[in-house]
């Protein structure tokens, strides 16, 4: 609700803009004549940028077209359920899908989507003037199949930062503080150890002081795949293990003794340095997921964390939610030895790149009208008031816009971080059993979590289980 | 012959609805159950495996782990609730002051969708901001439902307490009212107590409404997904992975569809068992008898 005046306002000055560039608007209205009162169905989850369509773009693509939006915002899970069993009954429901980056896969293998490339080259009537794909980032490429084309319009794109309080940072009696501790001086961390130290230091300054303060956020849930997947997607990395421990190219390995490293001895130092963290973070951690943490950090109640960026605007920005507005610094995330070069050779990544696309099910009934939306989110034109709502970037000219610019100073250069150090984050592996393989090792993770299993003997249970999964699914031999 | 055909075509409407939203699904998860069926898997075809996913779940740990602390849940819950519910049932047949504002208030929470109800626990027993928390600290109690599995397995039979007491309450109401008072009467003047009333008179009388009602309960019981999922996500670890919710979890993000319907099926059953032992044990007899 929050977004409503902020995205009234946007949605006034699009229109403005808009309207100044007769030879596009006209598009609109001609496109869409043919399909005037057609009703396109979408389901997405209910986030920042999901909203902005539902409350900006969705009733101004139906006062230029005609055609009527019915977006609906519901849970993650639920999102995934909906979106599922509409394709999987090909019972037509949906005319548009949110595809997050880590399900198209399954998505692609299913022949779930329509070709969104071929389908614009094979109708060049519906093709937009102001849409074009080579105006997306290169996280389009998380949408794309092997020949190139395009299977989602892409709505949301971050980076899952480090984000830090720069109140506590910059504070002389905090930054003495720490240095007499550590003997180091108080900045954010650039490997594990810094990281560590500042957490300890501030969660012992937060209990010496009668704060409500900790040292740092962990999205640690003893019963949700948030806890799962911020170690495989964000702290693991950081230590040198990627893609989850899986070498899809040796035969979709998993444990150490058949050459993949989900139970490596890395994979086990990042487990037991996340579990550290996780004992002096605040206490609502075990019930904390990707929101949690976020409203955690908002609250003032951590002096540094990993949180969403499609977080970050809000948490910078928006005092009525939170309290260290003008106090948040990012950084890139803590890492080992060799990561850095890893990452930047393309042989590895050093953190979570996360988003979305919206893209058309090959079920739907109404298809050329939901290209003509997927176009819609597509443009340039709409791309800034949509950046300022939800720290979301997916074209690269929003970069250049003012009102990205004045957001990126309020956000302590995260637009910068995105746009110049996004290419050492990575999405999720592209692996078709996605949720099937994180189902299955989860239970054993979050045992993990409550002590009833060790951090060494779990992951090596993980990874067995990984196997035995990967092997009923069919895809280990 | 002409008020027979009558009868059938006045009942072939509830018989087609029935059918279409009863039995048809119930036999088409049947039949997906003798399948192996994920469709993210290399083959994602239904391919018929016999009974092989029924041979599985007998020595699946998850499963029967979950089956556990569903049973476990279920006694707790539901004697809890038959317990409170006759206490206020009593409670409320007599007058007092404020009587009908507090019969309001105590059915409010069975209005609720359970969903809403797992969120309101959530708010209530997150520790930086849970009432629950906040007031058990000054007892000098740690209460993290993320943390203690004991903690979490109580929290969800309280909530679910909380959320389905009413219901019990009202249908012992109505079969208190509805008792005559005459064999009240006369117990009295024989000189019966309390007690005695109690257990040869009330409670003979109201088993009819007090069976049906455990019935429900028990079947509602055990396939309580929404409240749980919401509040503790099955956690921490499994301590409250109740069969719903590992259903949810083997069916919904695992798209594990024939091992999950498989489940599904053996639930039943055992719900369907559970029943009839029930009913054999404390309703067949004394219709035997009498």
């Amino acid at each position: 609700m929050f977004l409503k005046p902020k995205a009234g306002l946007t949605a006034l000055a699009v229109a403005l803009m808009t309207s100044a560039l007769p030879a596009h608007a006209d598009f609109w209205s001609d496109a869409g004549a043919k399909y005037k009162g057609v009703v396109l169905h979408g389901v997405t989850e209910s986030s920042p940028p999901s909203a902005y369509i539902k409350d900006v773009l969705a009733p101004e693509f139906e006062a230029k077209t005609g055609i009527k939006v019915d977006i609906e915002t519901t849970s993650w899970d639920q999102m995934y359920d909906k979106a599922i069993k509409d394709m999987e009954a090909g019972t037509g429901i949906y005319d548009m899908v949110y595809i997050e980056q880590d399900i198209i896969y399954a998505y692609l293998q299913r022949n779930f989507l329509v070709n969104v490339s071929k389908a614009l080259a094979d109708n060049p009537a519906l093709k937009a003037p102001t849409y074009d794909e080579s105006h997306f980032t290169t996280f389009a490429n998380y949408f794309k199949n092997g020949d190139g084309d395009l299977f989602g319009v892409p709505m949301e794109a971050f980076i899952k930062v480090y984000l830090y309080r720069t109140d506590l940072f910059n504070d002389p009696a905090i930054q003495a503080a720490f240095k007499e501790k550590t003997g180091a001086d108080l900045k954010p961390a650039t490997t594990h150890e810094e990281y560590t130290a500042i957490a300890d230091f501030f969660t012992e300054y937060g209990k010496a002081n009668g704060l409500e303060l900790w040292g740092s956020t962990a999205q640690a849930h003893t019963g949700h795949p948030a806890s799962w997947y911020e170690f495989f997607e964000s702290v693991a990395p950081t230590f040198g293990v990627y893609n989850w421990g899986i070498d899809a190219s040796n035969n979709y390995a998993a444990s150490v003794a058949n050459g993949g490293t989900m139970n490596s001895d890395k994979a086990k130092e990042a487990l037991k340095w996340w579990l550290h963290l996780r004992d002096i973070a605040p206490p609502e951690s075990p019930q904390s997921t990707w929101t949690e943490t976020a409203t955690t950090f908002a609250a003032g109640r951590a002096a540094q964390g990993l949180i969403y960026g499609e977080n970050a605007a809000w948490i910078a920005s928006d005092a009525s939610k939170s309290k260290v507005v003008g106090n948040v610094g990012t950084a890139l995330p803590p890492l080992s030895d060799g990561v850095m070069a890893d990452a930047e050779s393309g042989k590895g990544y050093i953190g979570y790149y996360d988003g979305g696309a919206f893209g058309l099910p090959a079920s739907s009934k109404n298809q050329e009208a939901a290209l003509l939306f997927l176009q819609y989110i597509g443009q340039d034109e709409v791309q800034p008031g949509w950046a300022a709502a939800a720290p979301r970037i997916t074209n690269t000219a929003t970069y250049d816009a003012p009102v990205v610019k004045e957001m990126n100073a309020k956000l302590g250069g995260y637009y910068d971080m995105l746009r110049d150090q996004g290419k050492l984050f990575a999405g999720a592996p592209p692996y078709p059993f996605h949720a099937q393989v994180r189902e299955a090792t989860a239970p054993i993770f979050y045992d993990i979590l409550t002590g009833k299993i060790g951090p060494d003997e779990g992951l090596d249970a993980m990874a067995a289980k990984a196997e035995e999964e990967l092997t009923s699914l069919g895809y280990r031999k | 012959m002409q008020s027979k055909k009558l009868g059938w075509l006045l009942l072939s409407p509830t018989l087609f609805i029935l059918g279409l939203f009863g039995i048809f699904p119930f036999i088409y998860v049947l039949w997906v159950s003798f399948h192996e069926w994920n469709p993210f898997a290399a083959n994602p075809e239904k391919l018929f495996n016999w009974a092989a996913n029924y041979r599985k779940l007998v020595f699946d740990a998850q499963f029967l782990a979950s089956l556990g602390v569903t049973l476990a849940f279920v006694f707790f819950a539901v004697v809890s609730e038959v317990v409170i519910g006759y206490i206020l049932a009593q409670a409320f047949m007599k007058d007092f002051p404020g009587k009908a504002f507090f019969r309001t208030i105590h059915t409010l929470p069975l209005i609720m969708a359970p969903i809403i109800v797992g969120s309101i626990w959530k708010l209530m027993t997150t520790p930086s901001i849970g009432i629950i928390p906040h007031l058990l600290k000054n007892f000098g109690i740690d209460l993290n439902i993320g943390q203690s599995a004991i903690a979490a397995f109580c929290i969800t039979v309280i909530m679910d307490i909380w959320h389905w007491t009413p219901l019990v309450t009202l249908s012992l109401i109505a079969a208190l009212v509805s008792l005559p008072a005459d064999p009240f009467e006369q117990a009295q003047i024989d000189g019966a107590n309390k007690r005695q009333i109690f257990w040869h008179i009330t409670l003979p009388m109201i088993r009819p409404a007090l069976i049906a009602t455990v019935f429900i309960r028990l079947m509602d019981a055990m396939r309580t997904v929404d409240e749980v999922l919401m509040l503790t996500g099955g956690g921490p670890g499994s301590a409250t992975r109740y069969v719903g919710v590992h259903i949810y979890k083997e069916v919904f993000p695992k798209t594990n569809y024939g091992y999950g319907s498989a489940i599904s099926v053996i639930v039943l059953y055992l719900t369907i068992v559970i029943c009839w032992l029930l009913y054999t044990s404390l309703i067949a007899p004394r219709n035997k008898r009498g």
